[in-house]
């Protein structure tokens, strides 16, 4: 069996503007059908790969393929089958919104009418104000419309909802959902890890310039630890040297064992079952917490993420989080 | 009031704009200290000053076009006449353009909301904008007074003289701060300003010419009226004084009260749909561009209407008078033909101003980030170019044509008899492979080196002051040489030579092709 083609594949990406080497290696894979997160901290090369991969720059170095193509060669002819959404949203301040969308779809080769219709009246966007007195959401919501209601392949958005009220964050994740299922594939650019994280089938996510880690939101997770924090009527047995179990600490408040470990995914049903035998009073299970996945990706100096399993310290307080 | 965070916005303001600050001021430093002197060179014996003043206070052309300047008849005199019509316009700009760089564009891009979202009073940046902008407007003013000083003006009237100068860069300062408060953008304060400025120097022409009161109703008239080689009025430097600090006090006190971002005059509803013309390339190209195109059109409309309805004068004027023809730089031989050259020289100036504007209006698209929306569609870079290409040069052909018919017809007004249209409309259009190669360098400088692109602004700059003063400061030929003006032959004064149009038209698309194969080599965006 062959894999399918990917819809973006990059690999070894380098580029440097001047003396600033914004990429230094980058991997970077799309297949296709799939929303594909792609995270990293303030000026790690988002931009700059998403630019690269639609043919706007020249990589320095590397390979780069669109739809199998060398997006810098055959721009105009790849882009019929992709909407995007710039970082930096812009658009013509004497124009209205509705003929800014005109336009945009214009450029990518029409919209479809209905969806056009309908995600306006979705996003509750006035069409007939004019750009200048848009508020910056709104303008935001122009272009995203304009890419929603495009009938194309890819969408690839950079950024897109920096400037949404989390009413019309709902509705983008929901629309997005819905691109998806009529065999869509999606870049999405964000600093909005609820976003990644309910649309995202897998993640990339990178820091100056490099992948630090590629995969499944269920791969990554592996790599973190489930809290659990018990209250039992007896002291739990043998629970500390159990299979999967680390940072144990257990001790003796008002006549109950109160209890508080980690543990891999893998394991929990043996605790459980330990817990369960320990006559549970309460019990708080803290699933593994992106938020803290990614800032430790993000976070300066640390190694890449396949180096091993995260720390508990890393991950955070879980108390905090039951309480 | 105390002024929360003056000092911290009178810093941010001046290291984000203190390069575009320093060029202005430099240069207009240069220009006037520099013509300053060369007519100060020319002139250098009582005698020619007293040639010159004979001739210029002959009609009324001039008088329209410089002002009435009292005594005339000495060297400060002739510079003040020399300067009426470049000063009147440089220096309000000078106010204006600063004053809408440090607010209203400031705020529009956002960036006033980072920095009044620390401790920062919501007028301090109005404030800190128009402390910046009079700096820059004293530093000019000493420089210029110190300039004339030192060709032979008495001081104390040559600071009279920059002090009126700078007292009206004032006056345009503090209205520009009060439109930016009133109006939602910057292209707002410059349209308004340039509006106001334009009906100030009628009512200064007006006025001058009917010498009447109507001069002390037009910012220009105050300045004019100081008579810095007459009388020596320093009292009516109050006035520009006084209304500068009332627009100023005013736009402070607004600025205090509004929202960020929002202004007293707001915009009305638009069509929902765009039409499958503005869908096209062409069409938002046109779109994009239409403004300037009437912009500029109506500057050189109103200039050719003005020439052309004064052409009886002009004759009268120069006809048997040497003097005052020498002052207009022709020689009174064929007064018809030169009134024509001289005009369309204006007009190929304007034309060629749009072609710098336009061209630099795409690298704009480019900064704001709209041009990568664009290209990130099915439209190749080169069709784009083409698009933006078609409507800049239709822009051009159309700002001489029309501007040449409005010339033949205030013409053929003034002076009771038929004109003939075909002549002036071919001096129009013989102007254009110049017009175009300066364009061409702008669109090359886009394609290949787009940071750089402001030189265009800089050969614009050179091309106009070599085709007005060049010939009348008798600048070696080399340099007169090196604006493509120059090569045209001053039609339909002098003969054209097809040969000299065929080698401007190639440079000029030479050019443009560089700039468009370097569009498309290079990356989008380019900071
Ligand atoms: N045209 C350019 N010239 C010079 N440096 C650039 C240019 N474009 C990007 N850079 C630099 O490249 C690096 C990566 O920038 P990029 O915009 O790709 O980051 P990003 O991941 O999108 O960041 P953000 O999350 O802030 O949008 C930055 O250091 C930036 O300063
Ligand atoms: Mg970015």
């Amino acid at each position: 069996m062959t894999a399918p083609q990917p819809v973006i594949r990059a690999q070894g990406l380098t580029k440097t503007f001047g003396q600033v080497r914004a990429l230094d290696g980058l991997d970077l894979e799309v297949t296709p059908g799939e929303v594909h997160g792609f995270l990293g901290p303030n000026g790690a090369g988002k931009s700059t790969t998403i630019r690269i991969v639609l043919g706007l720059i020249r990589a320095s170095g590397g390979h780069v393929e669109l739809f199998g193509r060398d997006p810098w060669r055959q721009a105009a002819t790849l882009h019929e089958r992709l909407a995007y959404v710039a970082g930096d949203v812009a658009l013509w301040s004497g124009l209205t919104g509705g003929q800014c969308l005109d336009v945009l779809g214009a450029t990518q080769g029409g919209l479809d009418e209905a969806r056009r219709t309908a995600l306006i009246e979705r996003f509750e966007l006035d069409p007939t104000k004019r750009i200048r007195d848009y508020s910056k959401g709104n303008r935001q919501k122009v272009a995203l419309i304009a890419a929603l209601a495009a009938d194309a392949e890819l969408l690839v958005l950079d950024e897109p909802t920096s400037g949404l009220d989390p009413l019309m964050e709902q509705a983008f994740q929901e629309v997005v959902r819905e691109r998806r299922k009529d065999g869509c594939t999606v870049l999405l650019s964000s600093h909005i890890l609820g976003e990644v994280e309910a649309l995202a089938d897998r993640v990339t996510i990178i820091r100056r310039g490099r992948t630090v880690t590629s995969g499944t939101l269920a791969e990554l997770r592996r790599h973190t630890r489930t809290h659990v924090h018990a209250v039992t009527v007896d002291a739990p047995a043998g629970l500390a040297d159990a299979p999967g179990v680390a940072d144990y600490v257990s001790e003796r408040l008002d006549g109950h064992a109160d209890s508080r470990f980690t543990i891999d995914a893998a394991h929990l049903d043996d605790s459980v079952g330990r817990l369960h035998a320990a006559r549970i009073h309460t019990l708080t299970v803290t699933p593994p917490s992106l938020d803290a996945l990614f800032l430790r990706s993000y976070d300066g100096d640390a190694g890449p993420l396949d180096a091993g399993p995260l720390d508990a310290s890393e991950l955070g307080e879980p108390a905090e989080a039951a309480r | 009031m105390t002024a929360t965070g003056l000092r911290a916005m009178l810093g941010v303001q001046w290291r984000t704009h203190r390069r575009g600050t320093l060029v202005w001021v430099l240069a207009l430093i240069a220009l006037m200290v520099g013509t300053a002197g060369s007519i100060a060179g020319l002139y250098n014996t009582p005698e020619k000053i007293h040639t010159y003043a004979q001739a210029v206070t002959a009609g009324d052309a001039l008088v329209v076009i410089n002002g009435r300047v009292e005594g005339i008849d000495s060297l400060g005199g002739i510079i003040a006449d020399e300067f009426g019509f470049f000063a009147a316009f440089l220096l309000p700009l000078l106010g204006i353009s600063l004053v809408a760089l440090m607010t209203r564009s400031e705020e529009e891009a956002g960036r006033l909301e980072a920095v009044l979202a620390g401790r920062v009073a919501r007028y301090v940046p109005v404030l800190a904008g128009l402390t910046i902008a009079s700096a820059a407007i004293v530093v000019t003013t000493v420089a210029f007074a110190l300039g004339l000083t030192a060709f032979g003006v008495p001081a104390t009237r040559s600071i009279l003289y920059a002090a009126s100068l700078g007292t009206l860069a004032f006056v345009f300062a503090g209205f520009a701060a009060l439109l930016a408060q009133v109006t939602l953008h910057s292209r707002g304060v410059y349209t308004w300003g340039l509006l106001i400025l334009a009906g100030a120097y009628v009512l200064r022409g007006v006025g001058d010419v009917t010498k009447t009161w109507v001069t002390w109703l037009s910012p220009l008239g105050w300045a004019e009226k100081a008579a810095p080689f007459g009388d020596m009025r320093w009292w009516t430097l109050l006035i520009p004084l006084t209304v500068a600090c009332l627009f100023a006090a005013l736009a402070v006190l607004v600025a205090g009260r509004r929202d960020l971002g929002s202004a007293l005059v707001g915009g009305g509803a638009g069509p929902a749909r765009a039409t499958s013309w503005l869908r096209s390339p062409i069409g938002l190209a046109t779109a994009i561009h239409r403004a300037s195109i009437l912009a500029w059109l109506a500057g050189a409309v109103i200039l050719a209407g003005t020439m052309g309805s004064l052409a009886q004068q002009f004759i009268d004027a120069v006809l048997g008078n040497p003097a005052m023809a020498a002052a207009f730089g022709v020689s009174g031989a064929q007064p018809v033909d030169e009134m024509v050259a001289l005009t369309q020289l204006y007009i190929a100036i304007i034309a060629t101003g749009f072609a710098v504007q336009a061209v630099g209006s795409l690298r704009g698209e480019e900064t704001a980030g709209r041009l990568e929306m664009q290209l990130s569609g099915r439209l190749s870079r080169l069709r784009w170019l083409a698009a933006h290409g078609l409507v800049i040069v239709t822009g051009v052909v159309i700002i001489v044509l029309v501007s040449s018919v409005v010339l033949a017809a205030g013409m053929a007004w003034s002076m009771g008899t038929p004109v003939n249209l075909g002549l002036v409309l071919w001096a129009g259009a013989a102007y254009l492979p110049a017009e175009l190669l300066v364009g061409g360098l702008a669109l090359a400088l886009f394609g290949l080196r787009p940071r750089a692109f402001p030189a265009a602004w800089g050969a614009l700059a050179s091309v106009t002051f070599i085709a007005f003063l060049g010939p009348g400061l008798k600048l070696p030929a080399w340099l007169l040489d090196l604006a493509p003006t120059t090569h045209i032959g001053s039609p339909p004064l002098g003969t054209v030579e097809a040969g000299q149009l065929v080698v401007l038209g190639a440079i000029a698309a030479t050019l443009g092709v560089a700039g468009a194969v370097g569009f498309r080599r290079r990356g989008v965006p380019q900071s």
